[in-house]
């Protein structure tokens, strides 16, 4: 019983995490309707933009957030501008964007390891390593701190695109980008918004990912379980891929813990599949019609 | 020819079989793979188990090792394009299908996990390897000028309307698929051979990237545009040893570039051929000579 | 229609200039061979030492030493007048630690006729690498190839081109688990290891063997994948197990966030781990956690025999060497000089023959004997590092098998 309090509390301090990061790339889905597998490499690089704000830059943790917050964010609009935009403007098939973006991913990573090089960075210590106990189970309090943040950072996020006017065009983009240009939605804007608005969360995510692991070019591999964890929520869902973020770390941390650590990722897999032929389009995706 | 340069042709047309493959899949069904690395891993370990093991010689474990990569195809193939999923979700289902392959290469007891399989005879040698290059180069440009090729290439533009027309949209998926997976466990078998070791770990996201990249960059849909490429990209390294980390860095840029600029790749649809090519060589010198001619016209006139 | 015809001719110039530019600051940059040292045997024909060593990436920051740390001896040795009067060059190639890139410097050092290769550090490198390397009858000395197939062939004859400088897993599984049980006195482990990385997985067989021959009891046995971060639901049950030891057999990243891991967890157990710990990072990802902990290592930078040659090498290159692979290869360089002066030749069979029944050959870590029938030294001591204020510090030392 104990053990299994402590399995589900540790699936879900991992899974947080997941789903921090899937919000910011399943809001990008939302809107484009594309894997932005670039996602990954923004992280990486606020991650980057935190630590170098608290080691080099020496400001305390509250501006080193901001900081890579803002960068990431303008990263983002960039990776938009500059992949995106003209694939957006031909109505190019998903493929495209995919490439264009898996083509970002490899470009930052590697630009990474060329210039900053390859060496692991660790966060200075912030949180004092402490943890508190809930049910007689141990959570470390950067985790706690991180579910809550999250937690705060989706809310704000969802109220902003249900009850704000620019949220209403975001929707409205979402469901139908060329009805909602002749309705006088400024197309452009709002994308440009949307990649702002996931930059952000990409900043949060990165610099916690720092603080509780380190920062490293390959760390935008963790992002994988981002996607998938987006996908079993439904791709373009927010709520989805909070969901599917809890789903997939208790599910990791229960295989883990119950059958074997080795094969966990062969359950996770099998779980996505078995999920997307019983639910194509996730848990709670919208089902759309492909492009082309 | 030195032994160095030997090794990177060798490795060049390896590489080569598995792009041309990657190819068909994705250049002629828009399909686009994470995992394809998967398949090159299973063909590399069955072939190396049946030589090693088994006692089978060469060819035949290459052939088996190409048709378990292709039934290994069906497993994923048939459930995840019957349910025609997006391609979204396609592409993150072969990344955690690679993912999984990997989990049971390092777990299973006949592939001695990430210790893999030392001491492989080196099979892999040149003539091999450039006949079976040329036999598969045969067989996608059959593929690609049959029945099935032109349907292909119907879904690739539009899978809407080459559903509505009749075709059978899984059913070209799934073989394309299924012919992408044989050429990649062909690949997978080579490299074994050549490397005469095989682990897990070789086995990465990124080899399926690289070959993705391989395909993008010279042309979806074409044939002989992904094997120049692949060709290309496995030389790039070598000239560069130096810039090796740059290498990646341009990949990525190019793969945008491309994308935002010229999505037909850099040869496009079309197919090298020396007539070709000596046709766009004449139409370049007579433009060039004939703006000359023009000039020395204007002052006749 | 003009603009869009010139926009794509635009577009594939580019691209096109790129990859020309690419591969031309490549052929010109790409002679690298170090520059050997100016002196009298400067006139002769150079003998070639060829070095596999992983110059980017992941294992750069050692490769990167190893490689300074052999032009320094080279420029040495060059100095006084080289070998049997011919100065050394060393030929230098990047493998990032990958097999096929491995195997296609292995062939490149072979076209070039080195006399040996130094290196790779890497097992999986280096196996790959011996294929090329013993079918043309060249010798290849491992740095830090720790995995005892490198010189030793499926069915346990012996490579006759192949060794290597170190010690091998079975007998650094044997001191950690033998640590474990006398000096630490624990009889309940626990083991969490990479089962991505061959070098994890033979290092925790060999301790298990050891430590339950010993009396001990493994509580529990648990892995992770080499590219996770997370090792909380592992730890969480290994808690549950009541192990008194953890020993960690994995590189410096995955062990470093996994005592701090454990620590957050509230897992109160002494760690342990072998020579892929050996970076500042450990205890930099690790934190406090890593306070207290203990590690096999090949070799030491407080080891007073080879104090004075680390003061050398920091003096010239204004940092430490980055342990263990450049003490490594340096006394692999140290063996092949002694094998040509000894047999005054540079024939690799001559070469390898004399090699194969080396002993007590003066070499950087003390005197180096190699075992006819495996390739490996004999002798190679062993020492166990701790982490004391956040610095490496010598602990003890084991002596030879």
């Amino acid at each position: 019983m104990q053990m299994l309090m402590q399995t589900l509390v540790t699936g879900l301090a991992v899974g947080g995490i997941y789903a921090l990061m899937a919000v910011g790339y399943s809001l990008i889905f939302s809107i484009l309707n594309f894997s932005n597998f670039a996602y990954g490499g923004i992280i990486m690089l606020g991650s980057y933009m935190g630590f170098y704000s608290l080691t080099l830059l020496k400001v305390p943790f509250a501006a080193a957030l901001i900081i890579s917050m803002l960068g990431a964010a303008l990263l983002s609009f960039l990776n938009e501008r500059i992949a995106y935009s003209s694939l957006r403007k031909r109505h190019a098939p998903s493929l495209y964007f995919m490439i264009s973006a898996m083509g970002t991913s490899i470009f930052l990573e590697n630009m990474v390891y060329a210039t900053i090089g390859s060496d692991y960075n660790a966060y200075p210590a912030i949180f004092k390593q402490s943890s508190v106990s809930i049910f007689g189970s141990t959570i470390g309090k950067l985790d706690l701190f991180a579910i809550i943040f999250s937690l705060i950072a989706i809310y704000i996020m969802n109220y902003f695109i249900q009850h704000t006017r620019t949220g209403i065009a975001i929707r409205a983009a979402s469901y139908d980008s060329e009805v909602s240009q002749i309705n006088g939605v400024n197309l452009s804007a709002v994308i440009g918004l949307v990649f702002v608005l996931a930059g952000l969360l990409a900043g949060v995510s990165g610099v916690f990912l720092g603080m509780k692991y380190m920062a490293y070019p390959t760390m935008g591999w963790i992002t994988n379980k981002a996607y998938i964890s987006a996908v079993i929520g439904g791709l373009g869902s927010l709520p989805g891929a909070v969901t599917g973020g809890l789903i997939l770390g208790v599910l990791e941390s229960l295989v883990s813990v119950y059958v074997s650590s080795l094969l966990r990722d062969v359950f996770s897999f099998t779980f996505l599949i078995v999920l997307l032929l019983v639910m194509p389009s996730g848990l709670f995706g919208k089902y759309l019609e492909e492009k082309v | 020819m030195s032994y160095y340069v030997q090794g990177i042709l060798i490795l060049a047309m390896y590489n080569a079989i598995a792009v041309v493959g990657l190819s068909i899949f994705t250049g002629f069904t828009g399909l686009m793979s994470l995992g394809h690395a998967a398949f090159i891993a299973i063909g590399a370990y069955t072939a190396a188990i049946c030589t090693k093991l088994y006692g089978i010689s060469f060819i035949p474990a290459l052939l088996l090792g190409g048709l378990m990569a292709g039934l290994v195809s069906l497993v994923i193939g048939i459930p995840t394009l019957r349910a025609k999923l997006r391609s979204d979700y396609f592409t993150i289902a072969t990344l955690g299908f690679g993912e999984a392959i990997r989990v049971l290469l390092e777990n299973l007891p006949i592939t001695q996990g990430a210790r893999g399989l030392p001491g492989l005879y080196p099979h892999t040698t040149f003539p091999v390897v450039l006949t079976v290059f040329v036999i598969v180069v045969f067989v996608c440009k059959n593929f690609v000028f049959s029945r099935y090729g032109r349907m292909a290439i119907a879904v690739r533009e539009d899978f809407v309307a080459a559903e509505m027309a009749g075709i059978n949209l899984f059913n070209i998926r799934l073989r394309s698929l299924f012919f992408s997976a044989v050429c990649a466990g062909i690949a997978g078998g080579f490299q074994a051979h050549y490397l005469t070791y095989i682990q897990p770990s070789m086995f990465t996201g990124v080899q399926s990237t690289l070959l993705t990249a391989s395909v993008v960059a010279g042309g979806m849909g074409s044939l002989t545009g992904p094997i120049i490429a692949a060709l290309v990209f496995a030389a790039i390294p070598e000239v560069l040893r130096v810039a090796s980390m740059w290498r990646l860095v341009a990949y990525g840029a190019i793969l945008v570039a491309i994308m935002v600029f010229r999505p037909q790749g850099i040869f496009g649809y079309k197919e090298f051929t020396f007539k070709g090519a000596w046709h766009a060589l004449k139409h370049l010198y007579e433009k060039l000579s004939g703006k000359k001619a023009a000039g020395q016209g204007g002052t006749k006139a | 229609m003009m603009t869009k015809k010139t926009k794509k001719a635009l577009a594939t110039l580019l691209i096109g200039l790129l990859a020309l530019s690419l591969a031309a600051c490549g052929t010109s940059s790409s002679s690298t061979t170090a520059p050997a040292g100016t002196t009298a045997a400067e006139n002769k024909e150079p003998i070639k030492i060829g070095h596999e060593v992983a110059l980017t990436g992941g294992s750069s920051l050692w490769g990167q030493s190893e490689k300074q740390a052999l032009e320094m001896e080279i420029e040495k040795i060059n100095a006084a007048g080289g070998v049997l009067g011919r100065p050394l060059e060393l030929v230098a190639y990047d493998n990032k630690a990958d097999q096929t890139e491995g195997v296609n410097v292995a062939k490149r050092l072979v076209g070039d006729k080195v006399v040996a290769i130094i290196g790779p550090a890497q097992s999986g490198v280096g196996i790959a690498a011996s294929s090329v390397t013993e079918g043309a009858k060249t010798i290849l000395i491992g740095t830090t190839a720790t995995n005892p197939k490198l010189t030793v062939n499926e069915d346990g004859s012996v490579k006759p081109y192949t060794f290597r400088t170190c010690f091998i897993d079975p007998y650094q599984g044997k001191v950690a688990a033998t640590f474990a049980l006398n000096s630490l006195k624990v009889t309940k482990a626990a083991v969490l290891m990479d089962v991505g990385s061959d070098y994890s997985q033979g290092l925790s067989q060999y301790f298990k063997e050891t430590f339950t021959a010993g009396g001990g009891t493994i509580v529990a046995d648990e892995a992770f994948r080499s590219e996770e971060l997370d090792y909380r639901a592992q730890l969480g049950k290994i808690k549950d197990a009541g192990a008194e030891l953890l020993f960690i057999p994995t590189m410096q990243k995955e062990a470093g966030l996994a005592m701090k891991q454990a620590k957050d967890l509230g897992l109160d157990v002494k760690f342990l781990g072998g020579d892929g710990w050996a970076s500042k990072e450990l205890v930099e990802l690790g934190g406090e956690a890593t306070e207290g902990s203990f590690y096999v290592n090949i070799a030491s930078l407080e080891d007073p025999t080879i104090a004075d040659w680390v003061k050398e090498y920091k003096a010239k290159y204004n940092a430490n060497p980055v342990m263990p692979n450049p003490v490594l290869a340096v006394d692999a360089l140290r063996m092949v000089v002694n094998a040509i002066e000894s047999t005054k030749s540079t024939d690799s069979t001559t070469l390898a023959n004399y090699m194969s029944t080396m002993k007590d050959v003066p070499v950087l870590t003390g005197k180096l004997t190699m075992d006819p029938k495996t390739h490996n030294p004999v002798n190679k001591p062993a020492v166990i590092e701790t982490v004391k204020n956040g610095e490496f510090t010598f602990f003890e030392a084991f002596a030879g098998q």
